[in-house]
């Protein structure tokens, strides 16, 4: 009834007003700044003002003859593999004793295990870098009270760690927040359906396997795509700041990558072949999470 | 009952225990701002001896955070002010009008969810180099609030659909204007959604890191994560640590104060993302 209502006299002045701005920004500042790398990952431009030449696919095919480029991609896709399944998991953990206990501070807990994703990345890029490090860190400090001081490590400064130091402090980071998607969602699952499993005798553990994994099918689905976007992006932050992407090379990230190439070394048709690649990689993620939504 | 106990007591210790890990890092921030450079040097894990005020008063004089910060400070306000004057109309007529182009229109924000910031800085930097809008803390404001309009319209075309008409409606009959409508009715109903979408679009402002980064060239227009990232790569070889622990602290500060007292908002705004999503 109220459609109809409405469309008898649909205020065209009024939704061209409200619509036309943000869409004409949008396009300014997202699509078009889009297309220009698309144009550019062609040519070798080498960034402001200068000419350069359309030079086809090189670029793209250059991509995987660079030792460095798929060093940086393997980085990024160990970090990829691991992280958001480990942040998603925790996640689910943690909302679901927080959801089922019934202890009283837990609203704190929340509040508390939020926190970190609130936070400046660059911070707590900072303030991770003097957790790892060797001699004023506080990880070595714990490992040498515990006894285990023959495992400390430099670990930033380590090719071997340095990029998992990152991963930490990425889980560290965004746990809290998919914790906060997965409690709402199972906030949202009707008490009966609780209620009716604890009268016939469900256990804790029943009732996460048989009812709450079943019925956050989809929640979890794109808090994980989420995660697996947000470490494609954020790494980069963290990377920059913890590591500068060394030792060598071994947690340089996508991104980074990229960055260098248009800041450092001027090559902004180079660069742009790589954003273009990266962008691509989250387009696909968006589009997977567009089908788990649409799959009810 | 025992049994019970004993459970509670169980689960209480891990969350306690993951807490701590979760607190841990940010109150080693603290106390290692309250302590002097010997101090830190010497005993990096003791609890500090007296505050040391003078970290700050270095962090402010010597560190530039006073300029980073007021910077911050304007662009934080500049850019959620610009946020919320483009997205709440378009939710609102997203939210009520069924139109030619209305579905394309949400589905061109939602895909454009994805497109973060970062994998086109390349671009956006040539783009504002060519409209001579690099270095322009409100050019940059612009662009930090365009990329939220997916998101705020996403969250907040949610919130309004749950606006009761009859409202309008009524209005509509005595005659009012659309634009009143939206001002004297919509916004005061849909305060709670609009608090939130601030909130949230403020602290991503206030911790944007890398457009900051490439958009904003000369020191003294700089924001605080550039600014502090800049003075963590300094301090490595001036080792002044006590200072940058302070301005640590400079930038932790606000968003812990929004959100410690709007984290119902926050939280709220959050958990409703992910359901609609």
């Amino acid at each position: 009834m109220n459609k109809k209502r409405m469309k008898t006299k649909i205020p065209v002045f009024f939704i061209a007003f409200s619509v036309v701005p943000p869409v004409a920004l949008m396009v300014l500042f997202m699509i078009m700044p889009t297309i220009e790398a698309f144009r550019l990952s062609f040519t070798n431009s080498t960034g402001m003002g200068g000419s350069y030449d359309f030079v086809g696919l090189k670029n793209y095919i250059y991509m995987f003859q660079d030792s460095l480029f798929i060093l940086s991609l393997k980085n990024t896709i160990k970090l990829m593999a691991v992280i958001p399944l480990i942040t998603v998991i925790l996640a689910l953990i943690f909302a679901f004793v927080l959801t089922q206990t019934k202890l009283k501070e837990r609203g704190i807990y929340r509040v508390i295990y939020f926190m970190p994703s609130i936070i400046s990345l660059t911070v707590i890029g900072i303030i991770f870098s003097f957790i790892f490090n060797p001699t004023m860190g506080s990880l070595n400090n714990m490992l040498t009270k515990v006894g285990l001081g023959q495992l400390a490590l430099a670990w930033l400064g380590d090719s071997r760690t340095a990029l998992w130091c990152i991963g930490v402090t990425l889980v560290w980071q965004s746990t809290g927040y998919y914790m906060v998607m997965h409690i709402a969602a199972i906030d949202g699952i009707s008490p009966d359906i609780m209620e009716a499993a604890t009268i016939d005798g469900a256990g804790q553990f029943q009732k996460l396997v048989k009812i709450i994994l079943p019925l956050l099918k989809n929640i979890i689905g794109i808090t994980y795509v989420l995660s697996l976007s947000g470490t494609l992006a954020l790494s980069f932050i963290l990377s920059k700041v913890m590591t500068a992407g060394g030792p060598s090379g071994t947690s340089t990230v996508l991104l980074q990558y990229m960055y260098q190439q248009a800041f450092t070394n001027s090559n902004f048709g180079y660069a742009m072949a790589i954003a273009i690649f990266t962008l691509i990689i989250s387009i696909s993620l968006s589009v997977i999470s567009r089908g788990l939504t649409n799959r009810e | 009952m025992m049994k019970c106990v004993v459970k509670k007591w169980i689960s209480r210790v891990c969350l306690i225990f993951f807490a701590f890990l979760f607190l841990y890092p940010m109150m080693w921030n603290l106390w290692s701002s309250f302590k002097s450079n010997t101090e830190f040097l010497t005993a990096p894990f003791d609890f500090p001896k007296g505050i040391e005020i003078d970290n700050y008063v270095r962090a402010f004089t010597k560190a530039n955070m006073g300029a980073y910060f007021l910077n911050s400070l304007y662009v934080v306000i500049a850019a959620t002010a610009l946020t919320l004057l483009f997205v709440i109309p378009i939710s609102y007529v997203l939210a009520r009008y069924k139109f030619k182009g209305s579905k394309i229109i949400l589905n061109f924000f939602m895909c454009c969810i994805f497109i973060q910031a970062t994998y086109i800085m390349v671009p956006l930097f040539l783009q504002l180099n060519t409209m001579n809008l690099l270095d322009n803390l409100t050019a940059m404001s612009l662009v930090y609030a365009v990329f939220r309009f997916p998101f705020s319209i996403f969250l907040l075309v949610g919130f309004m659909k749950g606006i009761p008409i009859a409202y309008e409606e009524a209005a509509q009959i005595d005659g009012c204007s659309r634009i009143r409508i939206l001002i004297s009715i919509i916004i005061p109903m849909a305060k709670p959604g609009i608090v939130t979408v601030g909130m949230l679009s403020a602290m991503a402002y206030w911790n944007e890191y890398p457009l900051a980064l490439v958009l904003i060239q000369s020191e003294e227009k700089k924001t605080l994560p550039v600014g502090l990232a800049n003075l963590y790569e300094v301090q490595q070889y001036a080792t002044d640590w006590s200072a940058l622990f302070a301005a640590l602290i400079i930038v932790l500060v606000p968003t812990i104060l929004i959100y410690l007292l709007g984290q119902k908002q926050l939280i709220g705004g959050v958990g409703m993302g992910g359901i609609k999503e």
